[in-house]
């Protein structure tokens, strides 16, 4: 199976004027980004700054109120089956039906996205040796570490090998090794032509793989830059300006 | 397609759940209790019945009573069944995964709806597997027994929708099931107080459960009844699709 990735000049993700309230409150206001093929995004921001809110938005779970979402140039809100081939997706922790093993979740996931027979048994056996699942294989979701659980959520992401991978906090619950893992990984898919948006507490993070990052801060985009390596210091310096200044004027 | 994923996904969570074993079971084995009781009457007034020329035989002392007795049990089989559908998904966050995955509400119910349908006619069939056994024994009434069966695959389908739509409101499997009994219980015995008062037409029976099942499994078949179920189920997955529909909408 070849990643799915179509032949167009367009970036993969574009968001623009994106608006959402929860529970009554705005949770995203006015974002506008794009992403192109390749790029790893890191989406930092304090708890409640909407970056949950934006990536379930990205990756069709959630509409918004208002603005767009184009996928490849294609209207994603009105083409909303885009999601099934284009998009993977791993949710803050992980939600697995419990009843099901692991290979039956990877099963499950494929056939929603589309694959069946061969390609589909494929995928599956590939993203298991992969993600070294092949030891949990036969277990039952429900009985799974946290730190697996998160494993096991990402290759059901990565199975149907999207054109964009969505990432809610993918190193949450994982050890030193599996973290070093799932970096080398991000980097593999960015280097095979994937867009990653990943969202995360930890700037040592965005810093380690992302090549671009954007920082939410009350539903709204208050910085959009690279990421120069190593440059620790001025991302947290940016970083706090953002976190502990509740009200500034609207930043890049 | 996306509702066959769905309804493959179902019954796979379905088929590993012990609660579904469990009411499996436990209801078959009361039902074959009920069946040996029924049978042992059935045979023990043989004898008196042999006397009248148009008594009632094995189909109406034995197999209609029977799929009677499923139809109660089904009240509150179903709700069981049909609790965690969508109200489960939900407490566990795996429905934002059904619709991340593109599949349209309306798949989603329809996936589900099939998968605890099939397990209900699989139950059905096992019941009456139980009289069909002995039909080169006895004497069946094929048709009275087909009127009385379809009645139950409307009932059944009807029930399991319902259940369904109550599980797509709810946040909680408990009240999912709760509410999808107390629907049917209410649905099944509106027209108590007006069959009390001795009025057996109108809206009020029309409106009634009862009033659809009992001509059926008499073995009087009309369009009117199964057109009743078949708005009931339609009525009820519709109003479950509406639901999910504004959960993807406003969160």
């Amino acid at each position: 199976m070849t990643t799915i990735i179509p032949a167009t000049s367009a970036p993969v993700l574009e968001l623009e004027h994106l608006d959402r309230h929860r529970a009554g409150r705005p949770a995203v206001q006015d974002l506008s980004l794009t992403l192109p093929r390749g790029q790893i995004l890191g989406l930092l921001g304090v708890n409640g700054a909407g970056k949950s809110t934006t990536l379930s938005m990205i990756a069709g779970a959630l509409r918004p109120d208002r603005g767009s979402i184009k996928l490849n140039g294609q209207d994603f809100l009105e083409q909303p089956e885009l999601a099934r081939t284009w998009i993977g997706w791993l949710p803050e922790r992980a939600p697995l039906w419990t009843e099901l093993t692991v290979a039956e979740h990877l099963d499950a996931h494929g056939r929603l996205r589309g694959l069946r027979g061969a390609a589909l048994r494929e995928a599956c056996t590939s993203i298991i040796e992969r993600l070294e699942l092949r030891p949990l294989a036969r277990r039952l979701a429900g009985v799974l570490s946290q730190g697996q659980r998160q494993r096991l959520g990402l290759a059901c992401a990565l199975l149907h090998k999207p054109a964009l991978l969505v990432l809610d906090e993918p190193a949450n619950a994982l050890d030193p090794v599996q973290v070093a893992a799932l970096r080398t990984l991000i980097r593999g898919q960015a280097a095979a032509g994937t867009a990653v948006i990943l969202s995360t507490h930890l700037l040592a993070e965005v810093t380690a793989i992302c090549d671009r990052v954007a920082i939410l801060h009350e539903g709204r985009l208050r910085h959009d830059g690279a990421v120069r390596a190593g440059d620790h210091a001025a991302l947290e310096k940016t970083f706090f300006e953002i976190a502990m200044n509740p009200r500034p004027a609207r930043a890049a | 397609m996306s509702a066959l994923v769905v309804a493959r996904l179902e019954w796979r969570r379905l088929l590993v759940r012990p609660l579904a074993w469990v009411l499996a079971a436990m209801t078959l084995a009361w039902l074959g209790w009920n069946f040996t009781l029924l049978l042992g009457s059935f045979l023990a007034g043989q004898i008196q019945r042999a006397a009248l020329p148009d008594g009632p035989g094995f189909t109406d002392l034995v197999a209609v009573p029977l799929l009677g007795q499923l139809a109660q049990l089904a009240f509150l089989v179903v709700p069981l069944l049909t609790m965690s559908v969508l109200a489960g998904e939900r407490r566990n966050g795996t429905l934002p995964l059904l619709f991340a995955a593109g599949v349209p509400a309306s798949r989603i119910v329809l996936g589900k709806y099939l998968a605890i349908l099939a397990w209900l006619l699989l139950w059905l069939l096992l019941t009456l597997s139980m009289p069909l056994a002995l039909a080169h024994a006895t004497h069946l009434d094929w048709g009275k027994l087909a009127a009385a069966t379809l009645g139950l695959v409307l009932m059944l389908a009807a029930l399991a929708a319902l259940g369904v739509a109550c599980s797509g409101f709810a946040s909680h499997p408990a009240i999912a099931a709760a509410a999808a009994l107390i629907v049917a219980l209410a649905l099944w015995s509106v027209n108590l107080g007006a069959q009390m008062a001795g009025i057996n037409g109108g809206a009020i029976n029309w409106l009634a459960m009862s009033t659809h099942v009992q001509p059926l499994l008499r073995g009087l078949v009309s369009s009117a009844d199964v057109l009743w179920f078949v708005l009931l189920a339609a009525l009820s997955l519709a109003l479950a699709t509406r639901r999910l529909a504004t959960e993807m909408e406003h969160g």
